[in-house]
């Protein structure tokens, strides 16, 4: 009997422990070499301050983010004319599903010293990674690196480090641009002018007032969930959101981020957005779509999503600029990048491979497929006539030809929050907008929670 | 009326060749290593490690996968790991009273006490229920044996993208209850925290139905059916069947579905994701203990690994107890 206990006493621990390992977390590992990179040993060459030397040989592996699907003619292309190009080399191509865990995952590849080579990845991978040493300084290991690029989509591929010194770990890949999307039957019924896009975020929500009014449940302006527009609007305004060396928010600082959540708060009161929209995931696609909501989403693509998807709304939309505000620039967010791991066993191959593939003559081939709608970020590419001579007065010719216009001169400035702090803030903006506290508090303790988790950042 | 069970069946005894069904002693032993048959044949059985031998790939798993693991979290929990390693420091109990002056772990603390309260009984009971409802081999029952236990195919995302679609304010739930005069605005569930939370473990149930009757189905299996007759014979109804011969036939596995619900509504994290979003509800007032975990010890910016581990540490603190709880329960209730 007692051994019966015994045994079902250590199967229930079993179980216990294993329900716990399950929620259990790893610190990673280090290394001991004389070179590391995050906590891996690695060549002498793929840290420090001189330029990356040699031989371009050898295999690599190469990951992007839910690309072999719709574009795997043109990738494998790309990889056999590198591997035409330098003999010896070969390039093995693995497709990430890009899911909601891509970071953590890309970051369990790292800590376990087996980052791809060469590897797709976004703002906030880029930040986790480079704060680790995980990813290669292209910067310094190739001083020409920039040269392709505009310069504010190379700037823009700029990371901190531990020390927090912002260094270049990427290089800029494509980007999806940004325009104001809007319904014009839905904004003539609010009273408002669709040939006079707003200027300012203000501006643009006092139209979302209007349609408000006009819509009355019936339809609405925007999705109510603040996470669509944080950290952008506040780039947007010039709102300082972290200080210099991104160790603390500022966001707080500003009178205006407390007008902006007023406003916010006012707009959901109003009826502006769908009640149900506030915690929800769901952009404004669908509703979009379906003639509900007045504004879409701020990306070409989508316009070409409504023209596939519900022609009717299609035939209704417009497309204008996106509110320069403070910026007086338009506004290209960031975009998508290509780093090369610090963690490579062939670093010249893989960064030779990065160029290669966000040349300007790659990234126009990609650009110009028919199955994307996407935008370059080298100087020649942009200058293709494919981007210049766009022709077609429907709105998805103009969207094209509106953001190829602006990349040039668009600002790709944009704060790199984690999840973590953006949920945070998000969610303080979520109890001022339902009433349940007053916008300047909601403020006050976005900015301290903010802060607490980038104190224990480090 | 009382109707108690007793069954009786012969006991193997393992390592005898009477209580060894299927091939003949001799033939057995020629399919095993090791001795030729007699009577080193049988001490072979009696080797001390043997046992081990079997279990041993079941062991290195539980330690490599399970109590390494664990330990490691333990340990991580004393520290100001980062998520994606570097340096680590020891803190001490830092973590620990950190956690305690924490209003949003105590928030997370109390949604996941509430969840397993809330669902643990709904789901020891309703899935018994459609159990006893589909046993019997009526004609057209493998449908509603199939119906019930779909959900348990489905993924939880397109799960939660369906009651997303039903809950939603001009969803189909407020829609006919629109429609049938019996509310005149939506039932805000997915932007009230509350009807959130209460939407989530909802969808925990609906999912886990399925899979909770097929153990019970099993279960009633074993219940001998003369009992029922018999009972029925002396004027039991239908009720008094079911508490007194069906779930002290069931009652193992009673127990069992609610240690295992138990666990789970501890560690839910996807209803509350699906339904909440990223931020866990508005004001991340529905966050569980993992989704706490999550935001506090998993971002790999700004997350903090000692801490996360020592929240983790509180969920198995958490978990252990309400199990040991149970099983006390049920010793009580043998005896």
């Amino acid at each position: 009997m007692r051994a019966k206990r015994l045994t079902g006493s250590l199967a229930c621990l079993v179980v216990l422990t294993l329900t716990a390992a399950g929620c259990g977390l790893s610190g990673g590992g280090s290394g001991d070499g004389d070179a590391t990179a995050g906590g891996c040993k690695v060549d002498e060459g793929n840290v420090g301050s001189g330029k990356l030397t040699g031989d371009v040989k050898g295999t690599i592996t190469f990951q992007t983010t839910n690309l072999k699907k719709d574009f795997g003619d043109f990738f494998n292309g790309v990889i056999a004319d590198f591997e035409k190009a330098h003999a010896g080399t070969k390039v093995k191509w693995i497709d990430d599903p890009g899911d909601n865990t891509f970071t953590s995952r890309t970051v369990a590849d790292a800590q376990a010293c087996t980052l791809a080579d060469v590897i797709n990845v976004n703002a906030p991978t880029a930040t986790a990674l480079t704060k680790a040493g995980y990813l290669l300084d292209v910067g310094t290991k190739d001083p020409d690196a920039s040269k392709p690029f505009v310069s504010s989509f190379w700037k823009s591929a700029t990371f901190k480090n531990a020390d927090g010194k912002a260094i270049h770990t990427t290089l800029p890949w494509y980007t999806g641009g940004v325009v104001l999307t809007y319904n014009k039957d839905l904004l003539a019924k609010a009273g408002i002018d669709p040939a006079k896009p707003p200027t300012s975020i203000f501006g643009l929500f006092a139209d979302y007032e209007k349609v408000a009014k006009a819509g009355d449940g019936k339809f609405y302006a925007t999705m109510a969930n603040p996470v669509w527009r944080i950290p952008a609007d506040f780039d947007q305004m010039g709102i300082k959101v972290l200080s210099s060396d991104g160790k603390s928010a500022v966001f707080g600082d500003d009178p205006r981020t407390t007008q902006w959540v007023e406003w916010m708060a006012k707009l959901y009161k109003a009826g502006a957005m769908p009640k149900d929209s506030l915690s929800s995931s769901n952009d404004p696609s669908t509703l979009y779509s379906q003639g509900k909501v007045a504004y879409g989403s701020t990306n070409p693509s989508f316009v070409r999503f409504v023209k596939q998807n519900s022609p009717s709304v299609y035939d209704k939309t417009a497309v204008g600029q996106q509110p320069y505000d403070a910026l007086g620039v338009a506004s290209a967010g960031a975009p998508q990048y290509i780093s090369v791991a610090a963690t490579s066993k062939n670093a010249p191959t893989a960064l030779s491979f990065a160029e290669f593939l966000t040349n300007a003559e790659n990234q126009t081939a990609w650009c110009k497929d028919p199955a994307v709608v996407i935008f370059p970020t080298t100087t020649e590419s942009l200058s293709d006539p494919f981007f210049q001579n766009v022709t077609g007065s429907d709105p998805f010719s103009q969207a094209r030809k509106l953001v190829a216009d602006q990349l040039k001169t668009a600002s790709t400035n944009q704060t790199n929050l984690s999840p973590a702090v953006q949920n945070a803030i998000v969610a303080q903006v979520q109890l001022a907008m339902q009433g349940k506290k007053s916008a300047a508090d909601a403020v006050k303790d976005a900015q301290e929670k903010a802060n607490e988790l980038l104190k224990q950042a480090g | 009326m009382t109707v108690t069970a007793q069954i009786t069946k012969p006991v193997p005894v393992p390592g005898t060749e009477t209580s060894v069904p299927g091939p003949a002693p001799s033939r057995l032993r020629a399919l095993l290593p090791g001795p030729a048959a007699g009577a080193n044949g049988a001490a072979m059985y009696r080797r001390w490690w043997l046992p081990w031998l079997w279990t041993a790939p079941a062991i290195v798993c539980a330690v490599v996968f399970g109590v390494f693991p664990f330990l490691n979290t333990v340990l991580l929990s004393f520290t100001d790991a980062k998520p994606l390693g570097g340096a680590a420091s020891f803190v001490g109990i830092d973590n620990y009273t950190r956690m305690l002056d924490d209003s949003d772990f105590w928030l997370a603390t109390r949604n996941s006490i509430l969840y397993a309260v809330v669902v643990v009984p709904l789901m020891v009971l309703l899935p018994l229920m459609l159990a006893v409802l589909v046993e019997k081999n009526l004609p057209g029952i493998g449908f509603f044996r199939s119906a019930f236990y779909t959900p348990v195919l489905a993924s939880s995302v397109v799960v939660g993208l369906s009651w997303q679609w039903l809950l939603a304010d001009d969803g189909l739930v407020n829609t006919w209850l629109e429609k049938a005069h019996l509310i005149r605005s939506a039932i805000p569930f997915l932007s009230d925290s509350w009807l959130i939370l209460l939407s989530a473990m909802g969808l925990t149930l609906w999912k886990g139905l399925g899979w909770y009757m097929v153990f019970y189905l099993a279960a009633l299996g074993n219940v001998p059916k003369e009992l029922h007759e018999a009972a029925q014979m002396d004027g039991a109804g239908a009720v008094r069947r079911f508490w007194h011969i069906t779930i002290p036939g069931v009652r193992q596995a009673m127990m069992l579905v609610g240690t295992l619900t138990g666990i789970g509504s501890l560690r839910v994290f996807t209803e509350i994701y699906m339904l909440g979003s990223s931020t866990g509800g508005p004001g991340g007032a529905d966050r569980t203990l993992p989704f706490y975990i999550r935001d506090v010890g998993l971002d790999p910016i700004t997350g903090n690994a000692g801490y996360g581990s020592a929240v983790s540490v509180a969920l198995f603190a958490l978990t252990l107890g309400l199990t040991l709880l149970a099983q006390r329960l049920t010793k009580e209730d043998e005896s």
